[in-house]
């Protein structure tokens, strides 16, 4: 069986006609600086947690921003809040503050 | 007969210089170093066609030497500059009727990138340091033996906020490509990997020589960051990053590494800004009068711009440049009279 | 004799409500005392700490000499107005008490004493009091000159900006700039138709009693007491849900503060008696870089305390703060701001999981074996020069090395805590624990400041030392098991980073180890003073522009001491202050490694 990293995408078509995109529309208004991610993948590649498990932070918040929400809370409560993706992104991504933001909106508190 | 200044003896420098004096112009081209050719005198081979950087630089050298009225000053750096005058670190001044500036970019540090392990690991190389080892013909790691294999990271302080360096330096991936393909033909035996965000084969030439370094000579290419290099085991680079198109993360031991850096702005240009009433971009670039029509003149009468001073260019852009900025020079002092 | 009048209600009803008030947040927060906490309560009450209590309420409360420490201009201003009215109080007291003997007088009857002295025959005149009294209110009256003008122009207080106000804050500040001025006219015009009254007092009844019709005097003889009474009447019932509350909360807390009660991770009762504690004075917003740096208005420590005391608290005020610890250092109340902070976001994070990080199990990634373990972090991975550095350092002292995180460890928790996820910070706290002790080490040393403070403050580690490796150098240096080379000519600057200086209280060991080396040059701010790199863990609001600001900042005042080197302690400081910095930036490990003899 492949290994698809993680398995919170079940359906394997992200069909933008049906996704519901506030959660993802609310997440870009407050930290609009996540679209200017081009995913180079320096934030996975350093993730303390990522050496651990499988959590990938740049597919979890693309699924998210994607409208792609279920599993997206459970993945986000692998991440330590390290800091140490927010040290190499290139372009300055608050990615500790993603993290946070996108378990307060998929959390609801 | 006019007197024009020209600042920096890189491509750029150069051929304006001998441009300017076919034009039946005096020209005096000043350069820091001790020697002509700046950057390119430390390139092997030039991209997209594999010719040796000696022979441009020969071509130019050949010009300058056949033309009239050109006065070469080696070791003599520019440290005032205006329209008139240009005041010289000795203290001397030189008086002349226009200037331009062609001094270059200056390469990244990539001791910045301190995760890269550059000066800190042995096998962690520059694009730099390996164009001077293709030079000496002697590619190969600090212990002497040959590299089975190897990794070139594109954007080393290249599109990266947290070195304060946003723009592109444009030429490093086809660098990249092209060292590859170098690095293949010494090894053939030797897996060259080529870590890319983005693979921008913008010029003539360069996504066929992409498409022939994917094809013919198997470099691989995956689209990821490496996110740090550290010893390994068996004292190899092991090095992370992201396979981003798996959506996995990727380790793997490496014999060497090299850090395609980027171009940064010159460092003298503040100076010169502060001083001369120049701009200079949010890049630290200067910023040319506007992009089109006089982008080779400053924003002050008299000041024209040559090559890499504007931008990160090519070799071919900088001598298209030199030559451009020699005709402005030529319509603008007409146009005075 | 009476002591009653119509205009005196306003005043009673006033005072009544404010010491029912008070009195009722007071033992609903006692009751809600954990039982531990009022054990040290019952243990402090009955030790010398009541009495050193006591002094401090002397020292702070009424004569405020922290304040003057910071700023003389400004703790004349507090000391007035609190050690003034005190004073007009207690005097006020003996005053009748002199001319009334012993005995039982309600509470208006002292404050409006001049009011009913004239009226009724209290015997012989004594000028003394008069003279005293109107010393006192001319000191308070000078205090509130100064609170005028420090609203219209804060500069020329010192400060450079002062607390933005809420509604129930200017009723009450409104209301105490009256009192005084009120007190002196009521007084005046009664000394005016009556005579008597003190140099200022007497001498302005004096004047109108000359310049002003009988008739007009009379009439506004009356109102003026009215005015007077009702400004004191407002001012003490808007006072327990103001500011002012501060007056009242700060003695308890010195009190409980001296119990050794401090707040904790998670919220309590207690934290109340710090939050209400807090007078507003702003003096925190000054050294705050997010103000001077960003323009950031509404984040500061005053606010929160205020947003929290009013229970509105919004995530984004509460996660924007650096917690450098700037305003802590120079809070005049001594309030916990950064515990406090902290267990703010606790309540609105925290979420117990107990599925969380059930990947650490048995996990082990260590190498190495020794007694003394090192401990990177996280963010030393990303700055291999340190790591380098200190296996040079520890090759040359011959010390065995247990690596806990060489190729990637645990992270210390921290970062998860200070975000609010105290819960779940502790199942990394556990974890590492198990690891240390696992591995039988006996001194843990760690190039993180971040970890050094946790393992200090929350690990309880029995057994085993922890040191941030500038200590940790500075010991191998005294015990001669490390000897570096020492060059004149060689000139180094230093930053504090904050979780160790004013985190961990370690200002002296990395500068001893730069003294080894070269000459040591310090920056404008330094200490318990110095600038936070911005890159801190602790604000998750601010972005990458905004980091590099405060980081740019920072390099610049450390650019300026000209020193060839500028070395810190922090892997992210380093990091912050390299993106800002025309001289190089090196950790305090590779200088040493650099100069190993």
């Amino acid at each position: 069986m492949i290994n698809f990293g993680f398995s919170i995408n079940k359906p394997r078509v992200i069909d933008l006609n049906r996704n519901n995109l506030n959660k993802s529309k609310e997440v870009i208004k407050e930290m609009p600086e996540l679209q200017a991610c081009i995913g180079c993948g320096s934030c996975t590649a350093t993730c303390t947690a990522g050496n651990l498990t499988e959590f990938n932070f740049r597919k979890v918040h693309t699924l998210v921003r994607r409208g792609e929400y279920q599993g997206a809370y459970e993945e986000m409560n692998k991440c330590m809040l390290c800091g140490k993706c927010r040290l190499v992104c290139p372009r300055g991504i608050n990615t500790r503050g993603v993290v946070m933001l996108i378990k307060r909106k998929l959390g609801d508190f | 007969m006019k007197h024009i200044i020209v600042i920096g003896g890189g491509v750029a420098g150069m051929q304006c210089a001998a441009e300017l004096a076919a034009h039946n112009f005096k020209v005096t081209l000043l350069e820091k170093d001790s020697d002509m050719g700046g950057k390119i005198r430390g390139w092997h081979k030039l991209f997209p066609t594999f010719t040796p950087a000696d022979e441009v630089l020969s071509g130019l050298r050949l010009k300058l030497a056949q033309a009239q009225n050109i006065t070469i000053m080696t070791g003599s750096k520019a440290v005032e500059i205006s329209s008139t005058k240009v005041a010289l670190a000795s203290g001397k001044e030189l008086e002349c009727d226009a200037v331009v500036i062609a001094t270059g970019y200056t390469l990244f540090d990539a001791r910045i990138k301190e995760e890269y392990g550059y000066g800190i690991y042995d096998n962690v190389i520059t694009s730099a340091d390996l164009e001077e080892m293709f030079n000496k013909g002697d590619v190969r790691m600090k212990d002497g033996s040959t590299p089975r294999r190897i990794a070139i990271l594109h954007c080393v302080g290249s599109r990266d906020e947290k070195v304060c360096q946003r723009h592109c330096s444009k030429v490093c991936c086809v660098t990249g490509v092209k060292q590859a393909i170098e690095l293949k033909q010494l090894y053939p035996a030797a897996d060259v990997f080529n870590f890319y965000m983005d693979i921008r084969m913008f010029g003539p030439g360069y996504e066929e020589m992409y498409r022939e370094a994917q094809q013919t000579y198997n470099v691989h290419f995956v689209r990821g960051r490496i996110s740090e290099v550290s010893p390994n085991i068996d004292k190899r680079l092991q090095i992370k990053a992201e396979d981003t198109l798996t959506g996995r993360p990727l380790r793997m031991g490496v014999d060497m590494l090299v850090l395609l850096t980027g171009m940064r702005a010159n460092d003298d240009n503040s100076h010169f800004a502060a001083n001369s009433n120049l701009r200079c971009q949010p890049s630290g670039f200067m910023q040319p009068r506007d992009s089109f029509l006089h982008n080779t003149e400053s924003n002050v009468e008299g000041i024209f711009y040559a090559g890499a001073i504007t931008a990160p260019k090519n070799v071919g852009e900088a001598l298209n440049d030199g030559a451009t900025a020699a005709l402005r020079v030529k319509a603008w002092l007409e146009s005075k009279k | 004799m009476t002591f009653f009048a119509d205009f005196c209600i306003p005043f009673i009803v006033g005072a009544t409500v404010m010491f029912i008030i008070i009195a009722a947040k007071y033992i609903s927060w006692l009751r809600d005392l954990p039982r531990s906490d009022i054990k040290l309560i019952v243990k402090g009450a009955v030790s010398p700490r009541l009495f050193t209590a006591a002094w401090e309420v002397v020292r702070e409360s009424l004569l405020h000499c922290r304040i003057f420490r910071v700023n003389p201009l400004l703790g004349y201003m507090h000391m007035s107005l609190a050690f003034g009215w005190f004073l007009l109080i207690a005097v006020g007291w003996i005053e009748t008490v002199a001319y009334l003997g012993l005995k039982w007088v309600p509470l208006q009857g002292h404050v409006f004493f001049k009011y009913f002295a004239a009226l009724n025959d209290f015997g012989t005149h004594k000028p003394t009091f008069d003279f005293v009294m109107d010393l006192l209110l001319l000191v308070v009256l000078s205090g509130v000159t100064l609170a005028w003008l420090k609203r219209l122009r804060s500069r020329a207080m010192g400060m450079k900006r002062a607390t933005k106000h809420i509604t129930f804050d200017r009723i009450a500040l409104s209301a105490l700039w009256f009192i005084f001025p009120l007190r002196l006219l009521a007084e005046s015009v009664t000394c005016a138709i009556y005579g008597g009254g003190g140099f200022l007092t007497g001498g302005i009844g004096h004047l109108l009693a000359e310049g002003i019709n009988a008739d007009i005097l009379h009439t506004i003889y009356e109102p003026l007491w009215w005015a007077y009474s009702s400004a004191l009447g407002i001012f003490f019932l808007t006072m327990p849900f103001s500011r002012y509350m501060h007056i009242f909360t700060e003695i308890p807390l010195i009190f409980l503060r001296h119990f050794h009660l401090k707040p904790e991770t998670k919220e309590k009762s207690y934290d109340n008696f710090e939050v209400e504690a807090c007078s507003r004075c702003g003096i925190c917003i000054d050294p705050c870089q997010l103000q001077a740096q960003l323009g950031i208005n509404d984040v500061q420590s005053v606010y929160f305390l205020r947003d929290r005391r009013y229970n509105m608290l919004q995530q984004k005020i509460a996660n924007n703060c650096l917690m450098c610890g700037r305003c802590e250092a120079i809070c005049p109340v001594g309030i916990n701001l950064n515990t406090l902070r902290q267990n703010s976001r606790t309540s609105m994070r925290n979420i117990p999981n107990e599925n969380r990080y059930k990947y650490l199990r048995n996990l082990d990634r260590s190498e190495g074996d020794g007694r003394v373990g090192y401990f990177a972090g996280c963010m030393t991975l990303l700055t291999p020069n340190t790591l380098t550095a200190m296996q040079q350092i520890f090759e040359a002292a011959r010390e065995d090395v247990w690596w806990a995180d060489k190729s990637g460890g645990v992270c210390c928790g921290r970062p998860l805590k200070l975000s609010g996820e105290s819960d779940s910070a502790q199942k990394m706290i556990d974890y590492n624990k198990e690891l240390f002790y696992k591995h039988r080490i006996t001194t843990l040393v760690t190039s993180c400041p971040i970890c050094l403070r946790v393992f200090r403050e929350e690990y309880k580690l029995e057994g085993i030392e922890v040191l941030h490796h500038s200590e940790y150098i500075l010991r191998l240096l005294r015990q001669g098991r490390l000897q570096v080379g020492y060059s004149a000519e060689s000139t180094f600057t230093y930053h504090d980073p904050c979780e160790l200086g004013r985190g961990s209280g370690i200002y002296d060991e990395p500068r001893a180890v730069i003294e080894n080396i070269g000459k040591l040059l310090e920056p404008a701010h330094t200490r318990k003073d110095a600038l936070c790199c911005g890159s801190s863990l602790a604000n998750t609001a601010i972005d990458d522009r905004q980091q590099l600001t405060i980081a740019r900042g920072v390099a610049e005042e450390l650019d300026a001491t000209a020193a060839q080197t500028i070395v810190t302690a922090c892997p992210l400081c380093k990091k912050a202050i390299a993106r800002g910095a025309k001289n190089t930036v090196k950790d305090l490990s590779e200088i040493v490694a650099a100069n190993i003899k």
